[in-house]
């Protein structure tokens, strides 16, 4: 389809007539500012061909505050290699006409021929909308429509599958979507759709049939147990009837009552043994008494045999204590006697050592006394010698600070006089000969010069006098200083007792090597008395004295016998040895005394005893008593004898009888007796609780209730198979119904998705855009910074969505195009969102496009297009070309 | 001359599981009516005695209501019942028989043998030899008593047994509750009357097994019959005539379906069934979705009319022709999955493909209707 012309005559904006002529059949460019008319030249174009001409819905076309007019779109066209004219009026004058190379149609009829033409669709009445617009409401993008595609392409779903379709030659089923629908329906009556769980009818059903399961399982348990009771009961009824039959516990009965006699007649030879016993051992008792009182007539005859034999024993004993002390005593003796002499010879031997002590002490002090004597005479010649040194450094005292100062003056002096000198006023004279001049007072002859340091009288003789002064004032100041440091200069010397620099130096010399000397005395006189001379002096005072008293001591000493030198340490040791044994002996004397008086106390209580025990042994009735307790013993003695033999006899009868067991046996028949009784007892119980047991549930009708759940459980059974089976038939048909559309969608999809690539590849190389299965794009798949990213259409940002909508459209009108059908795109105001670099790759996107489609580009914005590669057509020049200017 | 009714195995509070809950409560109440029909037939031939050879209960705890019903039915004739317990409803030390005795729910005119001991019937001059079970099995032949049983000189010697019959009954070889194949004989018997096999059978020209009155399987032959035996005098054969007590035709139906005339066949044969049929019918062979949309017609007419109709159509295919794919205008891939799951009948999950195939099949047909 290719627009050539287009003309639009009291339509909206334009009340009077504005025309495009010359359409490029590739692209075209309109511009102008906001409001100039653009928007309303697309819909010119849109109002053509959708709305019909007799509707009254469309007031909106009528230019603002007019009435009475009739807004006409002229179209001319070329489709299918036929030229079409489309002219349509509204609302005053409604016409339409169609003309096709020469051949003219009208009204209805060229409507219907125009829609059929572009694939779009009519409202029956009303004005036309969004889901009538088919295929050119998908490629006639509306201002700020871009990135809206889903919904275009929803309307025009059809149009583009039957190209899809028609390019494949191949057919989808007709009415799939519906089946596939219809199909998941009965699926979600029976399964989730998601997880392919039992729900609704048939989740009930097989809840139920668990619980029927359930039940019938408790019913056929109780229905067995039923059973089990049944038969037990069989088995305690024939249990009962042989015992009644047998009745074994008579037996046991009189088994036991022989028993309990046997164990009676046991137990009375027991109590008759235990009372024998009892006589026995009071025999016995009586038997001990007895033995005891004869072994104490004994016992009196043996006790007086003991004292005695005591006696004499203790006697010998203290005899020879007695002999012991007496030996005792004499070593004492003996001891104490040495101990004497030893203590003599101790003293002497202490007398010698202290002499011996004494001689060597004055020895010691004698030559102390020498050394201290020597010493003093030397410190005394020292301190003559240190005292004269005095005398003679006392009368030269000088200070080397004031010899320093001396030659400090004198160098300053000189200065001032070489200075004076310079400053001096030079009298030059030259006398005639014989002639004389007096200068203060001085007469000068002949040639000379004088210098002048102050004023001064030159006299002339004959002539009077010249007074000159000399004429800087420096030379007084100068002559000032000089005087008066000459006079602190002669001071000083007459200070210091010198005339001159050099004397001084002299003196200071001599001074220092007195000084010197000085210090080498007062350290031999340190080295000599460190105390000091007095204290020297003191130490040989006290020494001499000292030695004095001493020789007087040893004087007295001496004046005792001569005697042989002792021994001293050998006399303490032997000293000490005999003192040692005087006390050993000491001890044993004590111990001897001690021992001797203990046996003469022994001796004492031995025969004190011996005379009891023996008037004891001779009383008068003793002989008699001891007859009567022999006799008395030989009779009881008879009887126990007896006693023992009866005991003997019970004990064997005892034996044989062996109670204990007979007591078992009793204990033992007597339980059995029970036990029988009490199973018996039992038993008749159990069979009656059975019985009324069995009777009551018996009564339920259990295998009846059984036989209708177990009817219910398997009707439910079948019931659920039958859902199973339809719900697996179902889900095998939706999978496969599924699975066969997916792959149709994916083969018709090809030669869309091939397009798109075409231009996608311009834009963002290397993405890939997915379409669902309505052909609208649902993802976009690009390489990010962090490896392939996949990301939903709607969640790309807006300028993203708008140029993927362009090239979207742009690939459905290749699609179009390829199945032989109408293209002609137009984008008002599109891709004002795109970025610089964006919008040149859309370029050449659109300048691609364009070399197959016609495209009508509507832009406020001249200068982003002016790359485009045509002309931009201002839309004002146009208006003015058609003299109209746009109403308000 | 003494007549006789033989019957057995009323199976009393048997529950049809298999059954939907209406048909099998239909199918349980027929066992009364039995029952009633059988005192009918008593009191229509004048027999002398109803002899029931055991299994009268199907369970030894049915529900009290169950107990007195049944012995309500005997009413309708008021001569002597001689019964004894089967295996179902053994005489054990709490049975169902006892529990009748203790609800006073037994009929004066019932001699229940609880024991094997003789009963001597006067008025008609004839013992029976009663061999009741009194454990649900044994392995020991109850009838060996008969042999040495005495019995007063001229009256009738009539054996009642509830078991299997050795070496006749191939199914039952090694079965409980055995009874010798030659006790009729031995023991001198003029009848024996025998329970527990649900068809009625001739042993031999004195033993007989009567079946059951009413059918309650598919597979048991002549159920559904009772037995009127005539003695003239002891040592005389009996003359046994089948009487017809059964009111539902059991039946278990295989066809194949291959060619257009098969179905036709099967159509009629579906057409004739009536209110008193019982039928399982198993379908083989392949359907074209024409065919098959007539059998469901077809077989939904006859569930109205048959007391219940099960169909098994696990091994049946549909074979959808050419025209109709055409009919059911499913192109494209719809039709590709029609293809597939036709060929996928065959496999494993054959049953599930041919389910689908036939819902499809539906929808699409449904979809037909709705845009003509």
């Amino acid at each position: 389809m290719r627009l050539s012309k287009l003309r639009v005559e009291q339509f909206k904006r334009f009340r009077s007539g504005v025309e495009l002529d010359h359409l490029d059949p590739g692209l075209n460019l309109f511009t102008g500012p906001n409001e100039a008319g653009k928007s309303t030249l697309v819909a010119a174009i849109r109002a053509a061909f959708f709305e019909r001409h007799r509707s009254s819905n469309v007031d909106e076309l009528r230019p603002w505050g007019e009435s009475g007019v009739a807004p006409t779109v002229m179209l001319e066209f070329e489709l299918d290699g036929r030229f079409h004219r489309l002219t349509k009026s509204f609302l005053a004058r409604k016409r339409c006409e169609l003309l096709i190379d020469g051949e003219r149609f009208e009204g209805d009829d060229a409507e219907e021929r125009i829609k059929d033409l572009l694939g779009f669709q009519q409202p029956s009445r009303g004005a036309s909308k969004a889901e009538h617009w088919g295929i050119p409401g998908l490629l006639w993008i509306r201002q700020g429509d871009a990135q809206e595609i889903r919904p275009a392409v929803e309307h025009a779903t059809d149009q583009l599958r039957s190209a899809l379709e028609r390019s494949l030659g191949e057919v989808a089923a007709s009415g799939g979507d519906e089946l596939i629908s219809r199909v998941e329906a009965l699926r979600l009556e029976l399964l989730t759709a998601a997880t392919g769980k039992p729900r609704g009818e048939f989740e009930r059903a097989l809840k139920q049939r668990d619980t029927l399961s359930t039940q019938l399982d408790e019913l056929d348990e109780q229905i067995s147990r039923y059973r089990q009771r049944v038969d037990e009961l069989a088995r305690l009824r024939a249990e009962h009837q042989r015992d009644q039959r047998e009745a074994p516990s008579r037996a046991l009965r009189e088994r036991l009552e022989a028993a309990e006699d046997q164990l009676r007649q046991a137990h009375e030879r027991q109590r008759r043994l235990a009372d024998e016993r009892l006589r026995a051992e009071q025999i016995e008792a009586r038997i001990r008494l007895l033995r005891e009182r004869l072994e104490s007539f004994t016992a009196q005859r043996l006790a007086v045999d003991e004292r005695r034999q005591a006696l004499t024993l203790s006697t010998q004993a203290l005899a020879s204590a007695n002999a012991e002390l007496a030996a005792w005593r004499g070593r004492l003796e003996q001891v104490d006697r040495a101990r004497r002499h030893s203590r003599d010879r101790l003293r002497q031997a202490r007398q010698q050592a202290s002499r011996a002590q004494l001689a060597q002490r004055i020895e010691r002090l004698d030559d102390e006394l020498d050394q201290r004597q020597r010493r003093l005479v030397q410190v005394e010649s020292a301190g003559q010698r240190a005292r004269k040194l005095a005398e003679l450094r006392g009368t030269s005292a000088i200070e080397a600070s004031e010899v320093e100062a001396l030659r400090a003056e004198q160098a300053r002096l000189r200065e001032l006089e070489i200075e004076r000198r310079a400053a001096a006023t030079l009298l030059d004279f030259s006398l005639d000969e014989q002639q004389r001049i007096e200068l203060d007072g001085e007469p000068l002859e002949g040639q000379g010069e004088r210098r002048l340091l102050g004023p001064a009288t030159l006299r002339l003789p004959g002539l009077g006098t010249l007074r000159i002064t000399p004429g800087g004032a420096n030379l007084s100041s100068l002559g000032a200083r000089h005087r008066e440091l000459s006079e602190l200069h002669a001071e000083r010397l007459a200070r210091l007792g010198v005339d001159s620099l050099h004397r001084a130096e002299a003196r200071l010399v001599e001074q220092r090597e007195l000084d010197s000397e000085a210090r080498a005395l007062e350290a031999t006189l340190a080295a000599l008395a460190p105390a000091g001379v007095e204290a020297l002096r003191e130490e040989c005072a006290a020494r001499r004295q000292e030695r004095e008293t001493l020789i007087r001591t040893l004087a007295e000493l001496t004046t005792e016998a001569r005697e042989p030198a002792l021994d001293i340490a050998a006399v303490e040791a032997e000293d000490e040895r005999l003192d040692g044994e005087l006390r050993e002996v000491d001890q044993a004397l004590r111990q001897a005394q001690l021992r001797a008086s203990r046996a003469q106390v022994q001796c004492d209580v031995d025969e004190r005893e011996l005379a009891t025990a023996q008037a004891a042994l001779e009383a008068p009735e003793r002989t008699a008593r001891l007859d009567a307790g022999h006799r008395e013993e030989t009779e009881t003695n008879a009887e126990l004898a007896t006693q023992l033999a009866r005991i003997e006899a019970l004990e064997r009868k005892l034996e044989a009888d062996q109670p204990e067991i007979l007591a078992q046996d009793v204990e033992r028949l007597k339980r059995s007796v029970q036990q029988q009784e009490r199973r018996f007892a039992e038993r008749r119980e159990a069979m009656t609780r059975l019985e009324v047991e069995l009777e009551s549930l018996g009564a339920q009708g259990l295998e009846e209730r059984r036989a209708e759940l177990a009817r219910d459980l398997a009707q439910l059974t079948r019931r659920c198979d039958e859902l199973e089976r339809r719900a697996r038939a179902l889900d095998l048909l939706l999978e496969r119904l599924r699975d066969k559309r997916q792959r149709l969608t994916q083969r018709l999809q090809a030669p869309l998705v091939h397009h798109l690539e075409r231009y996608l590849r311009l834009l963002l190389p290397e993405a890939r855009l997915e379409l669902d299965e309505g052909l609208a794009p649902v993802s976009l798949t690009r390489p990010g910074a962090h490896g392939v990213e996949h990301g939903d259409f709607d969640q790309l940002s807006f300028g993203a969505r708008e140029q993927m909508g362009v090239i979207s459209r742009l690939a459905y009108a290749d699609l179009l195009k390829e199945a032989g059908r109408p293209t002609l795109l137009i984008l008002d105001d599109a891709l004002v969102h795109a970025d610089e670099s964006r919008l040149a790759q859309m370029k050449r996107v659109l300048f691609d496009a364009a070399t197959r489609h016609q495209l009508l580009i509507f832009s406020c914005h001249p200068e982003a297009w002016a790359d485009l590669g045509v002309a931009e057509r201002r839309i004002p020049d146009l208006v003015h070309a058609g003299q109209d200017a746009p109403t308000r | 001359m003494i007549r006789l009714l033989h019957t057995a195995d009323w199976q009393i509070g048997k529950p049809f599981g298999q059954f939907e809950p209406d048909e099998a409560a239909l199918l349980s109440e027929a066992r009364f009516l039995a029952v009633e029909r059988l005192a009918m037939l008593a009191t229509e031939h004048q027999v002398d005695a109803v002899l029931v050879a055991g299994d009268v209960f199907d369970a030894q705890t049915v529900a009290d209501k169950t107990l007195h019903r049944l012995f309500n039915a005997l009413a309708g004739f008021p001569g002597p019942w001689v019964m004894i317990p089967g295996n179902h409803d053994a005489a054990l030390a709490e049975s169902v028989w006892r529990r009748a005795e203790r609800l006073d729910a037994l009929p004066t005119n019932l001699h229940l043998c609880l024991r094997p001991e003789p009963l001597h019937l006067e008025a008609a001059n004839l013992v029976v030899l009663p061999a009741p079970l009194t454990q649900r099995h044994t392995y020991q032949d109850l009838t060996d008593w008969f042999d040495l049983a005495a019995t007063p000189e001229g009256a009738l010697r009539i054996g009642l047994a509830h078991g299997s019959v050795e070496g006749i009954l191939i199914e039952s070889i090694d079965s409980p509750n055995p009874i010798a194949q030659d006790r009729a004989d031995k023991a001198r018997l003029d009848y024996l009357a025998l329970g527990d096999w649900h068809g009625a059978k001739r042993i031999d020209a004195r033993s007989w097994y009567a079946g059951t009155p009413e059918p309650d399987r598919f597979k048991a032959n002549d159920a559904g019959r009772a037995l009127l035996v005539e003695l003239d005098a002891p040592g005389t054969e009996p003359r046994v005539t089948q009487l017809e007590t059964g009111r539902y035709r059991w039946r278990q139906e295989t066809r194949t379906l291959r060619v257009a005339s098969d179905l036709d066949a099967l159509l009629e044969w579906l057409a004739a069934l009536g209110g008193d049929d019982v039928v399982a019918l198993i379908l083989e062979g392949s359907l074209d979705l024409a065919a098959h949309r007539r059998l469901e017609t077809a077989l939904g007419q006859a569930r109205g009319r048959a007391r219940s109709l099960r169909v098994d159509t696990q091994a049946l295919r549909l074979e959808p022709t050419v025209e109709d794919l055409d009919a059911l205008a499913a192109d494209g891939y719809v039709g590709e999955v029609i293809d597939e799951l036709r060929e996928q009948q065959g496999g494993s999950e054959g049953a599930v493909a041919r389910d689908a195939l036939a819902l499809l099949a539906g929808l699409l047909d449904e979809r037909k209707e709705k845009r003509p």
